[in-house]
Parts: structure tokens; C-alpha cells; sequence
């Protein structure tokens, strides 16, 4: 069996507990475990202590802070608790729907949001065996010195491959970030970079406590869209969040602001460039069209995750005009 | 005559009544509940004291020279207990003896990415792995070959063993005159065909134990389906007496084809404890059940097939490329495979095929459920549904006006005795409502069809012997109980539960009171194996001669203490019954003491071996002979979008002839799975290896291999037809692999009636069928083909 | 079926042919005092942090019930229940389950077959049965959170986590609709 390499361990039960831990040097956080452990069983990190926050209380509750008008989501809430929570269903259909269709209902159970915003990058070439890496000498992210997706690159293109993040980012949600020099704010639109190796502007011995969904104040239509190949278990191979701020709350509203952001293309989410999008009707056919074109022409997905980037590239088309269609349903 | 094992069977009294008051009802297993309840031990759930835990260590290179082995400095390190290489091993072996290429662990070079080089005991894993990692081996890397035509034509031999390069077998057989009915056909449809690799993927990984026991004897507990081949070839490599090897199937996780060969860690644990006196276990990870493979084979199958105007097959010509990795396995037989079990349940008027199979430098396909038969039953069944549409005929229709019949021989000389498929088709036609429906739904969506047939067991026996291919021993005692002793392994398709219910018909005792001891070499008879769908009918048929000579020795005592004719005599529900006379009855305790004390213990042995004159007389015409075969038929439905081509199979009607069901329930099963498994193949399931990265597996963890979850699988409705064969126990024929068969190319055949795209090449997936979509679109667009299903466009959205 | 399947390790009696110590003392990883309860009994197990839930349950604890097909949560073989949840032991720390509630499949039977137990053997819903524990768990799990009769298509939802290879699934379905009428009448 594929064993987890030797490593001590911290269970803290507080957020102060939790920060003095993290700041050991060699420790890493687990929440959930479904994307780390996997990880560490490929070898593809080597920590000293990994320090849990499965008892920290105050990161597992759902609260919402009226007063400035956010969703407030612990980082420890796992995936299945936000997704059956009837409230965030309500208010927030996309990212209820997006945490709901991450990988399979067991995962879900395990995972937590904050693990979900801080999944590490995928790629064909890294999410392997140790053994399998050495077959091909490694590469940017792990052993090596090679970019197996992009010849003769010099960073690294993992995709980020999660549902969660892109929805939250067309919502315009930001995190909290706790570390030694306290807390600070960062929006997720800008939590994100381009280096598939290290994709967040996460400091060391600081760790996500939170997760903020503004409150929408205008009425709003949101969608999240993704294609897999099985119904369960796989990652996205392709996923289009999308948010539109209404002039009033009808299908042939008005669309006077529109967010739409694609995941799975490398390791940095892709907010679009959508300003045509603004003073359409949201349930004019060429809107959905319009959508579809913006998503294909400034998508550009790459070999780093399983079936044909041209393939994948022709369906955010697809998806993104039929998650718009949906919304109107 | 030497190995005429069949005179006896059936074994009723003659003019006893025959009531069946197990056979065909609805049986629990005899051994779910203990699997259920977490308390059966598979192979990885044992611990002896003082285990070794062993690694193997693999090679990293498809194809390269092992130049040193720094096995001292590991066995040095604290923990490490043992080391062995291919040094250790210098004897091949192979399945088929006459094919032995392979050594337990690599010799002098490396075949595969993950060819086994070297195995480590240790004593726990994390210090096995620790050692594994340390292991420092000099290679030089050679050139790799992955795809077979460029292998074929290089002049490096990849397996040193080889006879003839890289060409592992060669068989071309021709049967009738294939070109002349060509040329008269008046409809001649020519095809490639292209069937990719896949995997079995059994949710239990490869598992296996050594202990030397204080008296010498190796006993070798493995996860595998044939037990017996697995004790001959440990004799063989290990250079041991056969009598020193115990081999034991514990429990096993599922196989499928993919435990039917020893493995190099059945050799390395033997090995390891005969050498550190201690027990030893090796468990794969998932990844190296990957590479152990033994799987489908990639084919690529050009047909050219012959109908005149009515549809009746005047022709068939196949010309095949196998892909059989770096080693032979059973290629010899999967080579036969693909060409000779093509023969039924259609009658060509001429055949001929030319198979080839060839080395390349990736893990050994081998036997996967219907072995070297599923990826050619594609190929037919498409050309016929082409035939069909090229010639105006219903695609059902077509199929029942080639129907090979009963009591026949097909044209390779194949004498076939019951034949359900008429009814199998008649059943699918009805249920998936074809003539109202076919070609009758909105564009997009569609029926196909498909039909096939399967072996029950094979006549030729891998090593040639007289002895019988299979045995059983039954003994009854006095507390009113059966104690079965079978070697045939049960993988899980349910064959120790099928001898209980034999054993039940026949001496009249519940399930309950019947204990099934199975695939263990010191206890139980010698049973080739679970391969081949061969063990309900002739681990069956020796069984129902075991158990109706007892049954015959205690309706003689019982008869004779009531002193009325044996023939009167009724062994049901527990007891002995005079069947004229119900009240006068006793316990089957008390029926079996009766018969103990006059004829002392009550014991039976049971033998079978295949009939001499069913298959055809020339070089390589026992190869795929069976004593009877079942007969299949699928229609699926399929949800085809145009935009995105992903293909929603809706539902699965399938109709398999399996003879008598001894337990449908369990048939049922088999062909529910069985479509299960056709069903992942055909759209989402490929082992493949990348030939721009070395020849290393695109995805080997249940993550990238996609085998289909709850929410994928099709509803699937079994439809069973019982045409009892003369050759089987009660009837039965296979229901194992056959119902496998046709479910891809009904698939691609109702992607045609949806979508008017031919699906030639598997896995159906997203991208192909869109770009199969796409290339149409464009031909409509032309005007070089007309819309397919125009009238039907407008039902869709 | 061999004797060994039936019995735990420890009855099985093996001689020790191995009369020879270990050349070299080992120093394993330093292992931590765990405590849990497990299937209703309170069990203290050494393990070094490293290990998984499944790891502990199959190998210290001989709980084999929970088995190991993928080794990273692909296939839901090691399927236990933590607390009421359902999830992976293979990626479960065993320290995660420290102070906590676990159960297994060798916790679901009492005097009498589970239900769901029951329903599985009546639709021959277990082939090999190595996915089988998984799938009790799981649907266990489910069912208790449902609380009344489920539909086919709520059942592969549910039970999207866990491959099973041999069955295609079908009888497993219709067992645990059977299941859920059951448990669901015997609440009310």
C-alpha cells in the first residue's frame, strides 16, 4: 500500500493554539486531508508535524454578519455542510451548487472550504506516484527542471482545479488570513498567482480562517458550470463561474454588472474581461451566446489535466451558455 | 479410454422423478454474510507472526539493461532481511508452457515501466519502502517500442525469449473461399476498427503470503483465480517437488481475468521466506496492479465482410494487430481467440482471419472478461449493423436471417449444441420496444443492437494431460451434513454457492447444511481454474456425479430398510420421502447414519473432462472448442449531445442464454456486471501508456483509470433464456463473460441511430464522438450527405 | 474455504520457525497514545502519527472489515463512519479519531443481521464483497440521515463514492431502497 511519509502531529483547539503551531517550522495544516494526504503519499511534500484544525470550533460555523452585509464561512466547514446549508442555497445557488459537485459525497464529508480555496494545482505530470515522477525525471513542481505540458517553460502551469474558487471569486468574496502578525483581508480575486508551484499569496505560518461572501445588495443571478467525465469522484476538466448584478430581479433584467471567472486552465483562476456583457437583457439568446464566445475566445486551457485542450476549450463554450440558460430555467 | 470422465454423468435413478427444489430458485450466496459482516479474511487480512512485509522494486525505464544491483548495501540496512533480484530466479515461466518468457523479476533487462527488478523484506512497509527507495540499480536505457506495427518491423528483440522477434504469435486459418464469395457478394463492407486496452480493476489489489512451515512445506496464500497453475509454476521457478507447495485462495476481491497468472510477488514472498525462514506478505499498491495488467488487448481490426442482397453473410475477412506487451501470457490463446470464436451465432458462408500479435514495451495484456473475443465482436457487430443500413434491413432482422441454429457446426467446425439466441433477440425486441422505436426517435437519440456468443469452459486444457479438468469430493456424515472439497476458485461470480446447490438438489439438504472447502492444494482436488467461464459447467458436472453416487448409496439403504423400490425414494427439504407414501420418512441424519453404518464413511468423487469430438480437426481447432455456448443480445439506448458528445447510455436491455439458471439471481448479476464493464470500456475506460514520456501509464490510480460509479451506470434489465445444453450440470451453460460481448457495439450501433456517426474506434468519448459530429455536420453541409433524422431535429430543444 | 480465513491471527497457532532474532534493533517512529471508541468500545492504540484510520483499524486494531483498494479515496472500500459521518479512513490521520466515535462494518451487526445487511444477502448485491463494507457504511450512513424510504436515484447519488466492480450496481440499489422501507418502518 501507498504509505504517508513519517511526520509528527498537532490537534490545537484553538485559533491562538493554531497559530502558534503553524509557525513551527516544517509544519503544514490539514483539514480535510483529501487533497493533502494523497499529496504526501505521492511524496510530494515532506512536513515535520501536520497540525489539524478538525478541533478548532470557531472555524466550523456558518455565520451571517448583516451588519457588513457578508457570509461569514469558517474555513474548517466541509463542503457538505455548505451545500446542504438551506440559507447559502438560497442566497448563494452557484457556490451552494459548486460545493455540492466536488469530487464525491464522501469527500465532500471530509473536505473543508478552506482546504477547498487552498487546493493545490493539478497536473498530469505531478499528481503521480514518486515512483512514476522518477520515470520521467519530475518536473517544475516536483524533482525536476521540466515543463512536460509547456516545452522549454519556465513556470509551472498546474491547473487549479477547484469548483469552489471561481464561483467565489465571481461573487467577489475575499479571505481572512490569520498568521503571527494577525489577521488580514486579501479578496480572492487577487489571493491567486500565476505560479503553479505556490498559486497563493498564502505567508508562511498563515493559514485561511474564513471565507467572506458579500451580501448582494442589487438583485443578482449566479451560475457555476463544469464538465467531468464521470458524474462522481473526478476533478473538474473544465469550470465557468459566472455573476450578474441585475437592475431588477426578473429574467429580462438588465445585466449592469458582470463577473465571470474559469478555473482548470492553469494555476492561476481567470477572471474575463466581460464589459460587453453590460446593459444586455439576461435572457436574450445572444447574451448566452455572448457568453459562450467571451468564455471561448480568452479561455485557453492546456495539457495539464486529462482530454484534449482544444476539446475542452470548444466545450467552455458549451458550458458557459448553458449554465447562463439554466439560470434562466 | 484415458480421460473419459463422462459416462456417468447425470446419474439419476432411471425412472426417478426429477424434482427440482433448488435448481432455478432464488438462492442467497453461502458465504455473503461473513463477507458482509467484515469477518472473512482476504489475502491482505492476514497476519502470521513475525511477517516480513516485501516491495518490489520497478523499473522506471520501458526497455533497458540492468547493468548492477546494489543488493548488499540494502540488505545492510537496519530492518532489511532479505533481498532477491532476477539473479534469484533464473527459470521462466509463462501460463502457457509453451511460452515461458518471463522471470519473477527482471534478469538481465527491464520490458516495462514497473517491471519488477528486485523485491525487499522487511520488517514493516514503511522500512521495506525505505530500503526500495535506497536500492541503487545501474541501468542502460535501449530504445522502447509502444506502438506494435513499428515494433513488428524492428530489428530489437524486446523479450530475450522470443523465437521469432518481436512477433509473439501468428495464426491465420481459412475457412471456405473468402475471396471468390467476396467478389459475389452483393454488398461488400469494408472497416477499421480500433478496440483500446483496458483494465480489470478489481477493487482488491494483488496480495500474497509465504510461510515455511517447521515441516518444509512452502504454503503460499495469493488473491488468485487459478490456484493450481499458480502451485505448478511456483514448482517449476522455485525448482521444488509440487508436493512441498501448498498454494490457498483465501477470499478474493475480484478478478475478472487479471489473477489468472501467477505474478512476480506469488515468487518474490515464496522466495523471501524460504530464504529469511520467516513469513512474508507483499501487497501492490493500486499503481502496480497497473502495471501487472493483463488486460484487454489493443487491437486493430480491419474487416471486410460479404452479404448478398438479402443480408445472409456470404464472407468474413479479418486482419488483426494485437498489442500484447512484454509478455506472451495466454497470447497464444488470445490469438486463437480473436479470430476463432467469432464463428456463431451468425453462419458465414466463408471466413478467414489473420491475427498477429506482437511485443511492445508496455505491461502484458493477457485475459480480460471474454478474452480475445470482446474487441472482435465489436468489429462483426458494426459491419453488420452497416450491412444492415447499406441493404435496407432492419439491423434485428438481418441478425436472425444469418442464425447459425441448434445442433450444428459453425464453419471453423465448432459443434454447437443449444442455441437460444432467436429467443435472446426476440426478448430484446420486445422489451426495448425496437420496432416502434428504432430509428423512430428524435435525432440525438437512439437504439442499437448487438449479439454474441461465448465459450462454457474450454477443450483445450493449457497443459496437455489425460487427467480430468475438473473434480469434486463429497462427504455426507452421520450429523446430517455435506462437506464439498472443490479446487475451483471462487472469485466472487458465486461458484462455491453453485456446487452448495448442487450438492442441495441432489442429497435433498438445505444451504445451510452444506460446507463448501474450495481452492486449497492440500485439501481439495486439483481444479484448473476460474477462467475461461468453465467452472459451473464442469466443476458443476463433476460435482453432480459426486453428489449422485452418494445420493444413489443412500436412497439404496434407505429404500432397502423401508423395503420398497429405490425409485420411491426421494431425498428433498431435509429428508428421505417415500414418494408414495409421505408420511413414511426419516431425517437425512438419520438417512446418511443408516447408510455410514453399512457401508462405513460416506464419500464421492466427481470427474469431468471435455468431450473428444466437438471441435475442428486441424492445427489449433481444439482452441476455443467448448462443450456448449451461451448466446447473447443487447439493445441499448443512448442520450447523444450534439453539442458536447457526451453519450448518456439511458438503458440496457440484455437477453443471455445461459442455459439452465441454477441460480438466477446470481446469473443476474453476472450480467448486470458484465454490461457494467462493457459499458466503462466502451465509453470512458483506457490503459494506455504515453509514448512521448517513456512509455509510462497515463493514470495508473482509480482517480485517472475512470470505471464508472453508481451515477453512470445505465439501468440495466436482465432478460434470462434457458436453453438447457445436453453438456451441462442440469442444463447450464456460462453466464460470466458472455454477456459482455455485445454492449459495445450496441452502443456504437445506437450512436449511429442517434446521431448518424459511426463509433469505430473505442473509448467513445466526448471528443470523438463530437469531432465524429462535427466531420457529418459538414458532409450535410456539403450536401455530400443528406441530414441525418431531419424530420426528427425539431423534438430537440 | 481454507481454516485461516475463519480465524483471527493469534488462534491460528503458527509455530515460530523463525528462531532468529533481528540482526538490528529498529527504532519505529514514536507512536502516540490514542484513544477512541470504537463499534461502542472505549480502545486505547499505539500509533505513530503517520498512520491513517485504516491503517490502525486493519493492522493494529484487526478490525479487517475496512478494506484498502486505491489507496487515496478513489474507490470508498475503507469506508468507516466517524462521529455519524461516513467518510475515507484511508485519508483519515488516526489521531483525527482520537477521542472521537468510530464505526465499522463489524459494528453493524447485533443479535440479528443490519437490515441493510440483510437486504444486500437477499439481493445477492455482494459479489466479492471487498467494496461491500464500504458500501454499508455509506449507505448506513445515509439512510440514518434520511430517515425514510429513498428513491434509485438518491441511492446513486448517495452512493457516488464507492466503486464497486462486479455488480453494476443494480442489486446494490435495490437493496438499499429495500432497506430504507425496513429501517423506516421500524422508526415509526
Amino acid at each position: 500500500m501507498l504509505r504517508l511519509p513519517v511526520f509528527g502531529s498537532k490537534s490545537p483547539t484553538s485559533i491562538e493554539e493554531l497559530v502558534m503551531a503553524i509557525a513551527e517550522p516544517g509544519a503544514r495544516i490539514v483539514a480535510g486531508g483529501t487533497d493533502l494526504l494523497p499529496n504526501l503519499k505521492h511524496k510530494l511534500h515532506a512536513p515535520t508535524t501536520l497540525v489539524s484544525l478538525d478541533r478548532v470550533a470557531e472555524l466550523q460555523r456558518i455565520t451571517w454578519d448583516r451588519e457588513a452585509g457578508l457570509l461569514r464561512i469558517g474555513a474548517g466547514v466541509t463542503l457538505t455542510q455548505l451545500a446542504e446549508d438551506a440559507e447559502v442555497s438560497k442566497n448563494f445557488s452557484s457556490l451552494s451548487k459548486a460545493a455540492g459537485l466536488v469530487a464525491s459525497p464522501l469527500i465532500r464529508n471530509m473536505a473543508t472550504i478552506g482546504g477547498n480555496v487552498n487546493l493545490d494545482t493539478r497536473c498530469r505530470y505531478v499528481n503521480q506516484s514518486e515512483f512514476w515522477r522518477s520515470a520521467i525525471g519530475g518536473c517544475l513542481k516536483s524533482e525536476g527542471d521540466v515543463c512536460h505540458v509547456v516545452p522549454k517553460g519556465r513556470s509551472c502551469v498546474a491547473a487549479m482545479s477547484s469548483d469552489c474558487v471561481p464561483v467565489l471569486i465571481s461573487l467577489g468574496a475575499h479571505l481572512v488570513q490569520v498568521g503571527p502578525e494577525g489577521r488580514r483581508e486579501v479578496a480572492m480575486a487577487d489571493y491567486y498567482h500565476s505560479d503553479g508551484i505556490a498559486h497563493t499569496h498564502c505567508q508562511p505560518g498563515e493559514f485561511t480562517a474564513e471565507i467572506c461572501v458579500p451580501i448582494a445588495k442589487t438583485p443578482a443571478r449566479a451560475a457555476y458550470g463544469k464538465w467531468t467525465v464521470r458524474k462522481s469522484i473526478d476533478f473538474p476538466l473544465i469550470s465557468v463561474a459566472m455573476h450578474f448584478a441585475l437592475d431588477r430581479d426578473a429574467a429580462d433584467a438588465t445585466i449592469t454588472e458582470a463577473r465571470i471567472c474559469l478555473g482548470v486552465l492553469a494555476a492561476r483562476p481567470k477572471l474575463l474581461k466581460v464589459d460587453a456583457l453590460v446593459g444586455l437583457r439576461l435572457n436574450d439568446p445572444t447574451t448566452a451566446e455572448l457568453v459562450g464566445e467571451l468564455c471561448f475566445k480568452q479561455g485557453k486551457p492546456l495539457d495539464n489535466v486529462p482530454y484534449e485542450a482544444e476539446y475542452r476549450r470548444k466545450m467552455l463554450r458549451v458550458f458557459a451558455s448553458r449554465a447562463l440558460r439554466d439560470l434562466l430555467a | 479410454m484415458a480421460g473419459d470422465f463422462t459416462k456417468e454423468r447425470g446419474g439419476r435413478i432411471e425412472g426417478e422423478e426429477v424434482q427440482a427444489w433448488q435448481i432455478g430458485k432464488a438462492h442467497r450466496k453461502i458465504d455473503a454474510v461473513d463477507r458482509m459482516r467484515g469477518l472473512l479474511r482476504y489475502t491482505d487480512d492476514l497476519k502470521l507472526p513475525g511477517m516480513l512485509h516485501c516491495k518490489i522494486v520497478r523499473s522506471p525505464y520501458a526497455h533497458a539493461k540492468i547493468l548492477s544491483i546494489d543488493s548488499a548495501s540494502v540488505l545492510a540496512m537496519p530492518g532489511v532481511h532479505g533481498v532477491v533480484t532476477g539473479k534469484d530466479f533464473p527459470t521462466p515461466y509463462g501460463v502457457i508452457p509453451w511460452t515461458p518468457d518471463e522471470n519473477a523479476l527482471a534478469v538481465d533487462k527491464a520490458l516495462h515501466v514497473g517491471d519488477g527488478v528486485a523485491a525487499i523484506a522487511a520488517i514493516d512497509e514503511d522500512t521495506a519502502n525505505a530500503a526500495a527507495r535506497a536500492l541503487k540499480i545501474e541501468w542502460e536505457v535501449l530504445p522502447a517500442h509502444f506502438d506494435p506495427a513499428e515494433s513488428l518491423a524492428s530489428a530489437d528483440q524486446i523479450n530475450p525469449y522470443s523465437r521469432t522477434g518481436n512477433l509473439s504469435k501468428k495464426v491465420m486459418l481459412e475457412f471456405g473461399e473468402v475471396e471468390n464469395q467476396l467478389a459475389s457478394s452483393s454488398c461488400v463492407i469494408e472497416g477499421d476498427y480500433f478496440f483500446e486496452g483496458s483494465t480489470h480493476g478489481a477493487i482488491e489489489p494483488h496480495c500474497a503470503v509465504a510461510n515455511v512451515e517447521p515441516n518444509g512445506v512452502l504454503t503460499v496464500w495469493s488473491a488468485t483465480q487459478v490456484s493450481h497453475y499458480l502451485h505448478r509454476e511456483l514448482a517449476k521457478v522455485l525448482d521444488l517437488p509440487g508436493n512441498r507447495i501448498r498454494v490457498i485462495q483465501p477470499p478474493l476481491g475480484g478478478a475478472f481475468g487479471g489473477k489468472s497468472e501467477p505474478f512476480d510477488l506469488e515468487f518474490c514472498v515464496a522466495k523471501l521466506a524460504l530464504q529469511t525462514g520467516r513469513p512474508v506478505k507483499c501487497l501492490y499498491t493500486r499503481e502496480e496492479v497497473f502495471y501487472s495488467h493483463r488486460g484487454r488487448h489493443p487491437m486493430q481490426m480491419h474487416y471486410r465482410t460479404g452479404f448478398d442482397k438479402d443480408g445472409k453473410i456470404l464472407a468474413v475477412d479479418a486482419k488483426t494487430l494485437i498489442d500484447g506487451g512484454a509478455y506472451s501470457s495466454f497470447g497464444l490463446v488470445t490469438t486463437y481467440y480473436s479470430g476463432q470464436l467469432l464463428c456463431a451465432p451468425y453462419a458465414f458462408g466463408s471466413y478467414r482471419f489473420d491475427s498477429k500479435r506482437v511485443v511492445t514495451n508496455k505491461p502484458a495484456c493477457g485475459p480480460k472478461r471474454g478474452h480475445g473475443s470482446v474487441q472482435p465482436r465489436f468489429a462483426i457487430e458494426c459491419q453488420l449493423d452497416k450491412g444492415a443500413a447499406a441493404l435496407g434491413i432492419d439491423p434485428i432482422e438481418l441478425r436472425r436471417r444469418n442464425f447459425i441454429g441448434h445442433d450444428t457446426k459453425t464453419i471453423n467446425e465448432f459443434q454447437i449444441g443449444s442455441n437460444g439466441f432467436m429467443e435472446c433477440l426476440e426478448r430484446v425486441e420486445a422489451s426495448s420496444q425496437w420496432k416502434e422505436r428504432y430509428g423512430k426517435m428524435s435525432y440525438g437519440r437512439g437504439l442499437g443492437v448487438a449479439g454474441s456468443t461465448y465459450i462454457s469452459g474450454t477443450n483445450y486444457c493449457i497443459y496437455p494431460n489425460d487427467m480430468p479438468q475438473a473434480a469434486v469430493q463429497v462427504s455426507l456424515d452421520r450429523s446430517g451434513r455435506a462437506r464439498v472439497f472443490s479446487g475451483a476458485n471462487d472469485i466472487g461470480q458465486g461458484s462455491s454457492t453453485m456446487l452448495a446447490v448442487i450438492v442441495s438438489e441432489e442429497l435433498g439438504l438445505e444451504l445451510a447444511d452444506i460446507r463448501v472447502v474450495s481452492a486449497d492444494s492440500d485439501l481439495c482436488p486439483v481444479d484448473l481454474g476460474a477462467y475461461s467461464s468453465r467452472i459451473t459447467l464442469m466443476v458443476g458436472n463433476a460435482c453432480v456425479q459426486a453428489a449422485s453416487r452418494l445420493r444413489k448409496q443412500v436412497v439404496a439403504h434407505v429404500a432397502s430398510k423401508w423395503q420398497i423400490p429405490a425409485k420411491r425414494v426421494n431425498l428433498v427439504r431435509g429428508q428421505a420421502v417415500d414418494i408414495e407414501n409421505p408420511e413414511t420418512c426419516m431425517s437425512l441424519a438419520e438417512a446418511f447414519a443408516l447408510a455410514e453404518a453399512e457401508d462405513g464413511m460416506l464419500s464421492a468423487v466427481g470427474n469431468y473432462n471435455t468431450p473428444r469430438d466437438r471441435h475442428g480437426e486441424y492445427r489449433g481447432g481444439t482452441i476455443g472448442a467448448s462443450p456448449a455456448y451461451s448466446f447473447t443480445a443487447h439493445v441499448a439506448e443512448v442520450d447523444v449531445d450534439v453539442d458536447t458528445g457526451v453519450v448518456q447510455v439511458i438503458k440496457v436491455w440484455v437477453a443471455h442464454d445461459c442455459g439452465r439458471a441454477l441460480s438466477p439471481k446470481i446469473v443476474e448479476g453476472q450480467m448486470e456486471g458484465s454490461v457494467y464493464m462493457g459499458f466503462g470500456e466502451a465509453l470512458m475506460e483506457q490503459h494506455v501508456v504515453d509514448y512521448n514520456k517513456g512509455g509510462v501509464h497515463t493514470g495508473p490510480s482509480l482517480l485517472d483509470y475512470r470505471m464508472p460509479t453508481f451515477l453512470d451506470t445505465p439501468d440495466i434489465e436482465s432478460l434470462i433464456v434457458e436453453e438447457a445444453d445436453d453438456q451441462g450440470p442440469y442444463g447450464a451453460k456460462e453466464a460470466g463473460e458472455g454477456p459482455l460481448h455485445p454492449i459495445i457495439p450496441a452502443i456504437s450501433n445506437a450512436i449511429f441511430d442517434a446521431v448518424g456517426v459511426r463509433m469505430d474506434k473505442t473509448p467513445f468519448s466526448p471528443p470523438r464522438v463530437l469531432a465524429a459530429i462535427e466531420a457529418r455536420r459538414a458532409q450535410e453541409a456539403s450536401g455530400e450527405l443528406a441530414p441525418h433524422k431531419a424530420a426528427l431535429r425539431e423534438e430537440r430543444r | 474455504m481454507s481454516l485461516i480465513e475463519r480465524l483471527a491471527p493469534q488462534e491460528v497457532g503458527f509455530p515460530l520457525p523463525w528462531a532468529r532474532p533481528a540482526r538490528n534493533k529498529v527504532r519505529m517512529s514514536d507512536a502516540l497514545l490514542l484513544s477512541m471508541k470504537v463499534n461502542g468500545e472505549e480502545v486505547e492504540v499505539a500509533a505513530p502519527a503517520h498512520f491513517t484510520l485504516l491503517e490502525v483499524l486493519r493492522y493494529k486494531l484487526d478490525l479487517i472489515g475496512s478494506k484498502q483498494g486505491c489507496d487515496k479515496g478513489d474507490c470508498g472500500a475503507c469506508t468507516v463512519q466517524l462521529d455519524g459521518v461516513a467518510r475515507l479512513s484511508c485519508l483519515t490521520l488516526a489521531v483525527q479519531a482520537n477521542g472521537r466515535e468510530v464505526r465499522t462494518v463489524e459494528g453493524m451487526t447485533g443479535a440479528h443481521l443490519h437490515p441493510l445487511q440483510d437486504c444486500m444477502d437477499k439481493s445477492v448485491a455482494a459479489q466479492c464483497g471487498f467494496c461491500t463494507p464500504g458500501i454499508l457504511m455509506a449507505a448506513e450512513a445515509f439512510l440514518t440521515k434520511m430517515g425514510r424510504v429513498v428513491t434509485r436515484g438518491e441511492v446513486a447519488e448517495a452512493m457516488a463514492s464507492n466503486l464497486c466492480r462486479c455488480t453494476g450496481y443494480t442489486k446494490i440499489v435495490d437493496a438499499i431502497v429495500d432497506a430504507s422501507a425496513i429501517m423506516a418502518e421500524g422508526k415509526n
